[in-house]
């Protein structure tokens, strides 16, 4: 079936040649495929009469048209088909345009499917498929279809017939394109013309049954994109070349200097210049002002002009040519670049109608022409077969390619006193040698063999004895691993806690010390580097004697401590500074002093003491404090007084507090009048109005207990 | 009473708004008109709140509910969720579905017993749709459209769905849903019928495009003015003769 479907080819009449076109569309019909149904208008009547024909009647006997069962007697047994999984599967079926299934059918599917995708049991069994595939393609597709009386069925391209935008009128028969197809035939059809614009090239042609009349090609000198300075670059550096296309580059770069009204060193600008759009533009123009006749007197021009620049060389204002006008239409299908062969060929591909003898080639033909999958057992296997034959020449970049297997370089040292380096006793497997030797005089116990065949050499190991061998059997190899030079001290290697000097610790101890409030004695009469002592960080909390002395609260041993040289910027464990560790507030003061003091014995900035202070600035800020505690307390006072004042109306009896409450009404409704009358008047009551207004306002927004005295008074003194 | 809105310029009303016998949700937009309409015609009978769902305003589409409950996509943020809760009544469940096609409004078409399901619709998130909404569920497409919501208004009167549904397709799916339907469009003649309108029982929102035909076929099919059917065919016909001709 698919080697039959290969051999189907077309034959090709041109539309040129009358005779033959004549013999073809004798009565020829358009393919049913090509109809396109007429939009269903809302029919008012037809709309109500069926409103009223919707009442239902339970015994209505209603059924499912996608299953084809029923009709159901009753509801429950309605609702229960739809919502039968087999229902779901015909409505699935009916969306891909296949035949429902029965329920049997359905049911031995389901038992079978467990290995079996739906999809391929059904690829053989279906002609109705291919006739969908078929419809999809027609009515999509730039060619339309045609039939004779002799069963040949051919295509001809859509643009030769209609206009893009044209309104097909609806007619059910198909009138219209029969009409349009005997236009082929009418005079003067046959002089067409076709115009390519692209990137700089232009080509145009106007043909005559078959052959050109006339025709013009223009391209414009291009450079590259970044390429536009090139010219300029090269003839700066003396010795300009004097070939044509130096010449031309040249002449174009002068030329779009000039268009843009461009300062001759706009090298970036220039950089970006492709062709000289605007002289380009004019050419065009220039040729198809001249073709103006010509033009006029062709039925159809074909135009391929992609964006606005190549448009615009088409359509522009001189050119005759015009976008809306019936005649002018798109090239259906991609093009290459625009040249006169192009252009011949566009014009023979346009040309030609593809007729087939029967039916069934046309469907072949147009399915195998589309990619349309012909269902085909073989046809799939070569394919197979062809895709394992060749590897795809692409790679997908989104997905990791195999590593290809290479060595790892040598390492290279580069201290020439280490001498040669021999990488073989360097590897592990030398080391692992060595080291199972050990294992197997006991050092190592047995339990740790299976580490040291992973590699897993330094970090497994408990006790110090075994640490120092090991130790010692990996300090060469880290050497050369790191090229250390040789007067580098050691590696930093963890060693046993620091020991302290027992003088340390007695600093330390007199430091805790609740009753001892100077360190001067200990400080005088200590031995060896005092500064050293003093900035020993104790190895279980990283506290050092000046840290003691913060945590401790003692601000006279912290200043002594300071100018003995005790580091206010080293940090304990919780990475603290002595100042942030200390609780006291006159510690702080201590640092802070100090600092005011030496402001140059230590770098503050890291201490986070946050600045020197002097003694009088300490008694200034004293002082603020006591006045503002002052200030305070009064403040309290006041208030207390106030509130004595609240109570006095909750004091009084309800009569009187009813009094009071209706003249606060009056107020509220009154008030407001009141007051902006005294404010018109401007007489004696002006000035006691603009008083009372601040008053009135905040008694209002008060709470009700503290307003209502204030009302009183104004309540009264306004009337 | 059918009322013609636009939400910015735009006469798919059915996207932006979700209209349902207890609740209206509007989405949250840069004018108040088109809140201002839907308040005007709903506050006294049902709250007009404004939500977003996943900081999109396309709530219409991607929400589905009646009286009874909500659902809204698993795209929907916590805040947004909280929010529906506290705006809709108690007796409203609102209720947070994962599911793949995540458009609920596009996939599910529903009053407050009947509800049109996209035939692939999960089936968890059909019994969560059977009991939150309180609705029998049926797998079905209108005129060979699988997205239901989209193509289908239904209220518990009556419903309009795509102009090109076959009448036998009519038949069955009114048997199904127990309402009249009518095959229809909406804002001059697009057929996204539940984008272009949202609709209950006593009250329709459709676009400022919408013809007097098309207000008049919605507020006949869903008996929003109780007028007789046949009121259409006397005091339309002069006006339907004039465009037909």
């Amino acid at each position: 079936m698919a080697s039959k479907s290969e051999n189907v080819r077309a034959r090709i009449v041109k539309a040129y040649e009358l005779d033959e076109i004549e013999k073809l569309i004798k009565d020829a019909k358009v393919a049913h495929v090509m109809l396109t149904e007429a939009p269903p208008l809302v029919d008012e009547a037809s709309v109500l009469t069926r409103l009223s024909a919707l009442t239902l009647r339970s015994s209505d006997g209603i059924s499912c048209s996608c299953c084809g069962v029923g009709p159901f007697t009753t509801r429950a047994q309605q609702t229960a088909h739809y919502k039968h999984h087999w229902h779901t599967h015909n409505l699935k079926r009916k969306l891909f345009g296949r035949k429902p299934i029965s329920l049997g059918e359905y049911t031995a599917r389901q038992d079978e499917s467990s290995n079996v995708s739906a999809s391929d049991s059904e690829a053989d069994d279906n002609p109705d498929a291919a006739a969908t595939e078929l419809f999809a393609l027609a009515t999509r597709h730039c060619k339309a279809f045609y039939s004779n009386p002799k069963g040949q069925v051919f295509c001809i391209y859509r643009c030769l017939l209609h206009h893009r935008k044209e309104e097909m009128s609806h007619d059910g028969e198909g009138h219209f394109w029969a009409r349009r197809l005997k236009e082929l035939l009418s005079p003067g059809f046959g002089r067409w013309a076709v115009l390519m614009v692209s990137g700089g090239h232009f080509a145009g042609c106007i043909f005559t049954g078959g052959s050109d009349a006339i025709h013009k090609t223009l391209h414009s000198y291009t450079t590259r994109r970044g390429q536009g300075m090139a010219q300029a670059t090269r003839d700066q550096s003396g010795n300009a070349p004097k070939s044509a296309g130096a010449s031309l580059r040249r002449y174009n770069q002068e030329q779009f200097l000039a268009a843009n009204r461009l300062p001759r060193t706009a090298g970036p600008l220039l950089r970006r210049f492709k062709y000289n759009k605007e002289e380009f533009l004019m050419h065009v123009q220039n040729i198809l002002v001249s073709w103006n006749d010509d033009l006029k007197g062709c039925s159809l021009v074909f135009y391929r002009a992609v964006g606005t620049i190549n448009q615009a060389a088409l359509f522009g204002k001189p050119s005759p040519l015009r976008k809306e006008d019936p005649r002018v239409r798109q090239l259906p299908f991609p093009t290459r670049r625009p040249s006169f062969k192009e252009v011949k060929r566009v014009f023979q591909t346009l040309a030609s109608i593809e007729v087939y003898e029967s039916l069934q080639d046309f469907q072949k033909g147009l399915l195998a022409l589309n990619g349309g999958k012909i269902p085909s057992k073989n046809n799939s296997d070569t394919n197979i077969k062809k895709s394992q034959k060749q590897p795809a020449k692409t790679f997908d970049r989104a997905k990791s390619r195999e590593r290809a297997p290479r060595e790892l370089p040598t390492q290279v040292t580069s201290s020439e006193d280490e001498g040669p380096c021999y990488i073989d006793s360097e590897t592990p497997a030398g080391w692992i040698k060595t080291l199972s030797e050990q294992s197997s005089n006991g050092i190592i116990t047995n339990s740790r063999k299976d580490l040291l065949n992973d590699c897993v050499i330094t970090s497994c190991v408990d006790s110090e004895s075994e640490k120092e061998i090991v130790e010692k059997k990996e300090e060469p190899r880290r050497k050369k691993k790191v090229n250390k030079k040789p007067d580098d001290k050691a590696v930093p290697v963890k060693k046993g806690p620091p020991k302290i000097p027992a003088s340390v610790k007695n600093m330390w101890r007199s430091i805790s010390d609740k009753d001892s409030t100077s360190l001067d004695t200990i400080i005088e009469a200590f031995e060896g580097d005092i500064q050293a002592a003093c900035n020993t960080q104790d190895p279980i909390d990283g506290n050092t004697a000046l840290h003691k002395a913060a945590i401790a609260a003692k601000p006279e041993m912290v200043t002594q401590i300071l100018s003995a040289g005790g580091d206010p910027c080293i940090k304990n464990h919780d990475l603290q500074t002595p100042y942030a560790a200390t609780p006291h507030a006159d510690t702080r003061i201590a640092f802070r002093m100090f600092q005011a003091q030496h402001p140059d014995k230590y770098n503050y900035s890291k201490s986070q003491i946050p600045g020197p202070v002097t003694p009088e600035q300490l008694e200034q800020e004293k002082e603020r404090k006591a006045q503002q505690k002052k200030a305070k307390r009064q403040r309290e006072k006041e208030r207390q007084v106030d509130k004595m004042k609240g109570n006095a109306f909750l004091l009084l009896s309800d009569d009187q507090k009813l009094q009071y409450l209706a003249m606060d009404n009056e107020v509220v409704n009154h008030g407001l009048l009141f007051l902006r009358e005294k404010f018109q008047s401007k007489n004696k009551g002006a000035s006691y109005a603009v008083v009372s207004c601040p008053k009135y306002r905040s008694s209002t927004t008060g709470a009700s207990s503290a307003r209502s005295p204030a009302f009183t008074a104004i309540g009264r003194s306004g009337r | 009473m059918a009322v013609r809105v636009q939400f910015e310029n735009n006469n798919e009303v059915g996207v932006f708004s979700k209209l349902t016998n207890s609740y209206c949700l509007v989405a949250i937009g840069g004018s108040e008109n088109f809140y201002s309409v839907f308040e005007a015609e709903l506050s006294e009978t049902i709250p007009v709140v404004h939500v977003s769902i996943a900081g999109c305003r396309i709530i219409g589409r991607m929400t589905v509910g009646n009286k009874n409950g909500l659902l809204v996509p698993s795209s929907t943020t916590d805040t947004e969720l909280q929010h529906i809760r506290n705006s809709l009544p108690d007796a409203v469940k609102v209720q947070r579905v994962e599911e793949r096609l995540s458009a609920l409004g596009n996939v599910i078409a529903c009053n407050d017993y009947v509800a049109l399901v996209h035939p692939d619709l999960d089936r968890d998130t059909e019994e969560i749709l059977a009991d939150t909404l309180d609705v029998e569920v049926f797998r079905q497409t209108v005129a060979g459209n699988v997205l239901v919501g989209s193509y289908a208004a239904l209220s518990n009167r009556g419903g309009l769905v795509h102009p090109k549904t076959t009448i036998q397709d009519q038949d069955e799916l009114s048997s199904l849903l127990q309402v009249p339907l009518v095959a229809g469009t909406v804002n001059r003649g697009s057929d996204v019928i539940a984008a272009g309108m949202v609709v209950n029982d006593w009250c329709a929102f459709c676009g400022l495009d919408t013809t007097s035909t098309e207000i008049s076929v919605i507020e006949s099919v869903f008996k929003l003015n109780d007028a007789k059917p046949t009121a259409i065919t006397s005091t339309m016909r002069a006006s339907l003769i004039d465009s037909m001709s």
